[in-house]
């Protein structure tokens, strides 16, 4: 059923539901609902006044009913506020599985603490907490606030469903704004908007009800597919007093440009130092090249988001005198030194490791980093400044393949940044493996990572050698390994590659079966796990990695022993990778090799099963055993 | 009074560091030649960092509006070896407050960064706008501070200075920390009036290179005298973490401080925390401890319809036991005290910390006359307690009832701890049992009686499709029916249970679940399952083969690691058996089976025995694992290395048929 209400009436409605009783018995959730759900999203009223540019209030209420242990989780109230917003008007009580109130929480049950994300050494937001607490399911929490912006950015989005597991019976969002204040809307397919202008005021309503609960889908793409949802961004904004435009990503990439205005002056003495280190350099991408080292061996990241600062880098300047800061201070001063060197560059606003920008709605909070691009004549480099270990130009996956803002004196620009396919994200390995007659193995595995492959062995490369043979020790295959030797090198500082070489002995290569010897032929890339059928799938499911992987092993075997069982060669082609076993023998030796190509790409949910057998062939191949005996 | 305490940590070597004592200084700013050279050493030698010296000071000020209070100093100094320590280069301090008088407060920063620039020193001070203070909550304040121009070989240093009115616990000193230290030095200064207790903890052995009397004067016209200490340590390495251990910092050399007694003019001496009888006086008499036990009227209006006049000590306790358990829900916080005055605001609020729940279950335990008294607890997160008088040691308190002569453990903080029950943090070995009418303690063993216990039986018939068929029966007792309970609970549904109960079984079809005894604590908790299973039979050639002990097959050793420096705590004791009767087809055929056995540690510490038999066309496999300690030493760790070894390399042997052609 679909509501309007118009607020006055909403207002209304509140006082009508505190008196009213008993209404969140529990009794009176229809089954739909309890189906697979932890908790119930009773009722959800999100009422929103957007005043000025700059000046907004939520009128927020909600009752959760929690159905079992695996929901306590639910059972909170967390908002988030800073020092352009403040929350009061906070109620909260909790209710019995009859609907009868157990009682009211006072203020001093709710914790003000500060919240500071990791890697962030200092910001403004700070956070009430309360958690509810019962020990009989089912029970009901109900709690409700004011919240009022004093400067905005962005305008708070809805959705019908707020997670897996939680059913809705009923939520609104109610978004009123004066006539004169310009937003865009974004919504899913099939939802509906009303909306109704009075007195110079527009009011908007989206409506859920009776919302099933939803169970999480293997690599799915999320619950945005199978639920409603909305999103508003408004054109002009105010905050931290500074004004921009967001109805477009040009708009948006000027007001960012413009903050950034004289950002990158350097001091007399840092230019002297440019003009000093580049001195010998012939071309601009050698000189970048000297100057990105240069940044690598003298800055570190350190994160400090105050108001604007979220947004606007600080001063070239100042990041020359300490030598650190942020994503955009690092990224600015890195131009700057580029500048000097009479280099052109650009600042880039990126969602790193989040979904990219929506080429055709631009605002806020769709970006989470700062990397730099470098235009030259044929190509563009880009550069993570944050990084004291990226060769030049490798930004890393999380930056990889998407759509980004390019900030130009002209306005913002997207651009896309390059993407590391599966030839680029390699694993190689060639390994030799010597059985001696007492059942001894020595083992070598030499390998070589690319690209992506190349990002997750970073750690390795850095780690003190102690902690790395630890590592190491830990996810050998066999229970008694004894690691002789481990090392893990970048030959080519410029090149994303990283080179590893383990020797280890064990006497578990074979395992025993009376009289037989079984050699589970890949010990060195296997796939452990299938991912689990689903019948009625729903939402699409995403391979989200480009790799290929390539490996060899040599057996040999000592005298005495015979091959008495070799597993076929397998091949797999499908759209969703290719794959290869194979396995041949001499009289004492077995070769094996493995392949393996897989590429990101989204699916449709009817091929998920598909998609499963696939994987499950992998999983069969890379376990076989070959059979050994001795003579 | 008899205080015994039982020495549990078996490996504690107090090893002694070369010395080579010299006179040092320390000024802030003077950064020699010697420490931009400084190197990480031993085992450490491919450290990060290497931290140059520490060097602390304790004393005491005399403030008129609030007494005592005392002042930390600390002077610090590392060098950077490589980026892996660029940490070290943000620092921060933590300080309490808990009124407006009440409250530790940063009297002085200083900090510096130092480069050598070709042959020259560049000196990189603490910005001011490179501090920073958060606000964390109403109690905690957390000042924070970065510093400049920090590169690989940068040499930086911290010097500060903390005021506190806390004097109860002196600022605990560090010896040793993750990064190797060349220098670390404490020095504490205590006034005549004020007498501390200290305790070590680590595996290095500290020097007290003085102790002293020195003339201090706290308020003038009044001269006075303060016991001068100072403790050095030299060339320490750096501390690394290892698995299956209580918490680092039982084995992080440091020393720790608390009050014992006051003696100040014109006022009576004072012992505080002298001797446990003290301790436990003060405890009688704390409104958040002996007062909030001793407040019986909500006992006395609830009890009697909760015990309908049961009789039998064991029933009643058992009534009273799951009444807190059923209705206080444990906020999932340890305290040794309650948060409330009154057991009543605790019924009210349904909610508690550890103490606002245990405390309240003496309270209705006492009230009932059944003998029950307190059970101080230091948890495995909170460390070893170092055995005499310390109080601030400990973090929670469990209840001991006296059944029959015998003392049983209760623990009321989870709803799903059948009588007798601790959770698993309070498994620290050792706990102060305590007598609030005679203020008497003693140490008790708090070993549990429950160990974490699976059987599994399985009935499997093997077609010529390789499928197995059948089922598999699973019991479940003490702490590992703790851990289904709580897996099963923590999901949405029971389909969703199995599903995840499913995800590192590869082939495995459900194809019915029943759990029993969900609810019920008095009989042994088992699921019973009808499966189908794939994947886990294979063909070669004419062979097939298969794991009879299918997914509880120990694929892993948990300790890979050659050498092992703290004890192995697995905080309870372990048994795990697996049966497994699986029918092969008519014309398979076995040729031989694998060789069984039985593994046993010295003194019954643990075993692992396998057996494999064959009957028809039937074969039996026996395997049973038993750790039947809780705690092994360093030295004992080859043991039970080489028992996982043996339980790998013989579980995985296969059992392997011959089809007949």
């Amino acid at each position: 059923m679909k509501l309007y209400i118009s607020f006055s009436f909403l207002s209304f409605f509140f006082c009508l539901n505190a008196f009213s009783q008993n209404i969140y018995d529990v009794g009176k959730i229809p089954e739909s609902l309890k189906q697979d759900a932890v908790a119930i999203v009773r009722n959800e009223e999100q009422v929103y006044d957007y005043k000025t540019i700059g000046t907004g209030s939520i009128k927020y209420k909600i009752a959760i009913t929690i159905l079992s242990k695996a929901g306590d989780d639910v059972a909170e109230f967390a908002e988030v506020y800073d020092r352009f917003s403040s929350i009061y008007n906070i109620k909260a009580s909790i209710y019995d599985a009859s609907g009868k109130k157990i009682k009211d929480y006072k203020s001093t049950d709710f914790k003000d603490q500060s919240l500071i994300s990791d890697y962030t050494m200092f910001q403004d937001d700070r956070i009430k907490l309360l958690k509810f607490t019962n020990n009989n399911y089912p029970y009901t929490i109900e709690y409700s606030y004011v919240q009022d912006y004093n400067g905005i950015l962005s305008l708070p989005s809805w959705r019908s469903l707020k997670g897996y597991n939680i059913s809705t019976e009923k939520s609104t969002y109610s978004f009123q704004r004066n006539n004169n204040l310009n937003i865009r809307l974004l919504t899913s397919k099939e939802l509906n908007t009303d909306s109704t202008t009075a007195n110079n005021k527009t009011t908007y309503t989206w409506t859920a009800s009776n919302v099933p609960a939803f169970v999480k889908e293997p690599l799915s793409v999320g619950l945005d597919q199978i639920s409603a949802w909305v999103r508003i961004a408004p054109n002009q904004f105010e905050f931290d007093s500074s004004k921009g435009d967001l109805s477009s990503w040009k708009n948006l990439g000027s007001w960012i440009s413009k903050l950034n205005e004289n950002g990158d002056v350097l001091p007399p003495v840092t230019k002297t130092m440019v003009q000093n280190l580049i001195k010998d350099a012939k071309t601009d991408k050698e000189k970048m090249q000297i100057l990105y080292s240069h940044l690598q061996q003298n800055t570190r990241y350190v994160s400090v988001q105050l108001g604007i600062g979220g947004f606007k880098p600080i001063l070239a300047e100042k990041v020359a005198q300490v030598n650190y800061g942020d994503c955009k201070a690092l990224s600015n001063y890195m131009k700057a030194l580029l500048k000097e060197a009479g280099i052109k560059s650009n600042l880039i606003v990126i969602g790193s490791g989040i979904p990219e920008l929506n080429r055709s709605f631009s605002s806020m909070g769709q970006a989470n980093h700062m990397i730099l691009a470098v235009p030259f004549a044929k190509d563009t480099t880009f550069l993570e400044c944050t990084s004291q270990n990226y060769p030049m130009g490798y930004i890393g996956y999380d930056n990889s393949n998407r759509n980004v803002l390019m900030v130009t004196e002209n306005g913002g620009q997207l651009v896309r940044t390059p993407k590391y396919r599966s030839a680029d994200n390699y694993q190689v390995r060639k390994a030799n493996i010597q059985l001696l007659d007492d059942g001894l193995a020595t083992i070598i595995i030499k390998s070589n990572y690319g690209s992506a492959q190349y990002e997750d062995n970073l750690s390795n490369l850095l780690a003190e050698p102690a902690e790395v043979r630890k590592r190491a020790l830990q996810h050998l295959d066999f229970a008694d390994a004894e690691l002789q030797q481990i090392r893990f090198e970048q030959a080519d500082k410029t090149l994303p590659i990283i080179n590893a070489e383990i020797t280890y002995k064990t006497k578990q290569l074979l395992s025993k079966g009376a009289d037989k010897f079984f050699l589970t032929v890949n010990n060195i890339n296997r796939k452990e796990s299938v991912p689990e059928k689903i019948t009625n799938r729903k939402t699409d499911f995403a391979i989200s990695f480009d790799y290929s992987d390539e490996d060899e092993i040599v057996y040999t075997l000592p005298k005495g022993f015979s091959i008495e069982f070799l597993p076929k060669d397998v091949k797999l082609s499908s759209e969703f990778g290719e794959y290869s076993a194979s396995f041949s023998m001499t009289e004492n030796t077995i070769t094996y090799k493995r392949t393996q190509v897989m590429s990101s790409k989204v699916f449709p949910a009817a091929k998920y099963n598909e998609y499963v057998d696939f994987y499950k062939k992998i999983y069969q191949t890379d376990k076989l055993k070959a059979v050994l005996t001795k003579i | 009074m008899q205080i015994k305490r039982f020495i549990y940590l078996v490996g504690i070597l107090c090893l002694a560091l070369n010395s080579h004592a010299q006179k040092k200084e320390f000024k802030f700013g003077k950064v020699s030649a010697e420490d931009f050279n400084a190197k990480p050493f031993g085992i450490d030698s491919a450290a990060s960092a290497v931290k140059i010296f520490d060097v602390g000071e304790c004393y005491f000020q005399y403030i008129p509006t609030s007494g005592f209070v005392y002042v930390f100093e600390r002077h610090v100094r590392y060098k950077i070896i490589n980026k892996n320590a660029y940490d070290l280069a943000n620092f921060q301090i933590s300080l309490y407050k808990s009124g407006n008088s009440s409250k530790e407060d940063v009297m002085k920063m200083e900090a510096a960064t130092y480069n050598m620039d070709q042959d020259k020193m560049v000196v990189s001070k603490l910005n001011k706008d490179a501090k920073f203070t958060e606000e964390f909550n109403k109690n905690y304040q957390i000042k924070k501070y970065t510093l400049a121009n920090v590169k690989e070989g940068s040499v930086i240093e911290y010097k500060y200075s903390i005021r506190s009115n806390y004097i109860f616990n002196l600022r605990e000193w560090h010896f040793q920390s993750e990064i190797p230290t060349l220098y670390s030095e404490y020095n504490v200064k205590i006034p005549e009036y004020l007498t501390y207790k200290t305790y070590f903890t680590g595996y290095y052995k500290v020097n007290q290179t003085k102790h002293e009397s020195i003339n201090a004067s706290y308020v003038s016209e009044l001269s006075s005298n303060a016991t001068y200490d100072q403790y050095v340590l030299e060339k320490v390495p750096a501390l690394k973490d290892e698995s299956f251990i209580t918490t680092l910092d039982d084995y992080r050399t440091a020393i720790n401080f608390e009050l014992r007694s006051t003696n100040f003019p014109n006022d009576f001496a004072r012992d505080y925390t002298g001797s446990w009888p003290k301790i436990i006086k003060g405890l009688a008499d704390d409104e958040n401890f002996g007062l909030y036990v001793n407040k019986n009227s909500i006992a006395k209006s609830l009890l009697p319809t909760l015990l309908k006049g049961e009789k039998d000590t064991l029933a009643a306790a058992n009534l009273i036991y799951n009444y807190v358990k059923n209705n206080i829900k444990w906020n999932k916080s340890y305290r040794m005290y309650s948060s409330e005055t009154s057991p009543k605001i605790i019924l009210d609020k349904k909610t508690g910390y550890s103490a606002d729940i245990n405390l309240l279950l003496l309270n209705l335990l006492t009230e009932a006359k059944i003998m029950a008294r307190p059970i101080l607890i230091s948890t495995r997160d909170n460390g070893e307690h170092p055995g005499y008088p310390m109080v601030s040691k400990f973090n929670n308190v469990i209840i001991g009832v006296n059944i029959a002569g015998k003392i049983i453990f209760l623990d009321a903080t989870n709803n799903d701890h059948p009588f007798g029950m601790v959770a698993y943090e309070n498994l620290n070995h050792q706990g102060l049992l305590i007598d609030l009418k005679i203020f008497d303690g003693r140490w008790i063993s708090t070993e549990s009686s429950f160990a974490n216990e699976k059987i599994f039986s399985y009935t499997l018939s093997l077609d010529k499709e390789n499928k197995l068929k059948g089922s598999m029966l699973q019991y479940h007792k003490g702490y590992g029916a703790l851990s289904l309970r709580n897996r099963y609970r923590s999901n949405t549904n029971e389909t969703e249970f199995i599903k995840n109960f499913k995800k590192d079984k590869q082939g495995l079809e459900v194809d019915k679940y029943k759990i029993n005894n969900l609810d019920n604590f008095d009989e042994v908790l088992n699921e019973e399952l009808e499966v189908t299973i794939e994947e886990n039979v294979e063909e070669a050639g004419n062979l097939v083969y298969l794991n009879p002990l299918l997914y509880e097959q120990t694929k892993n050793n948990l300790f890979k690691q050659d050498k092992r420096l703290f004890p192995v705590d697995f905080g309870y004791p372990i048994k795990e058996s697996i049966r497994a009767t699986i029918n092969f087809p008519e014309d398979y055929e076995i040729d031989k089976l694998p060789k069984g056995g039985i593994y046993k540690l010295p003194d019954n510490k643990g075993m692992f025995s396998i057996n494999f038999l064959t009957q028809d066309k039937t074969i039996l496999v026996k395997s049973v694992i038993e750790i039947n300690k809780s705690l092994f030493s360093p030295e004992e760790y080859f043991d039970i290395r080489e028992l996982f070894k043996v339980i790998v390399e013989k579980q995985a042997e296969q059992i392997v048929f011959k089809k007949k052609s």
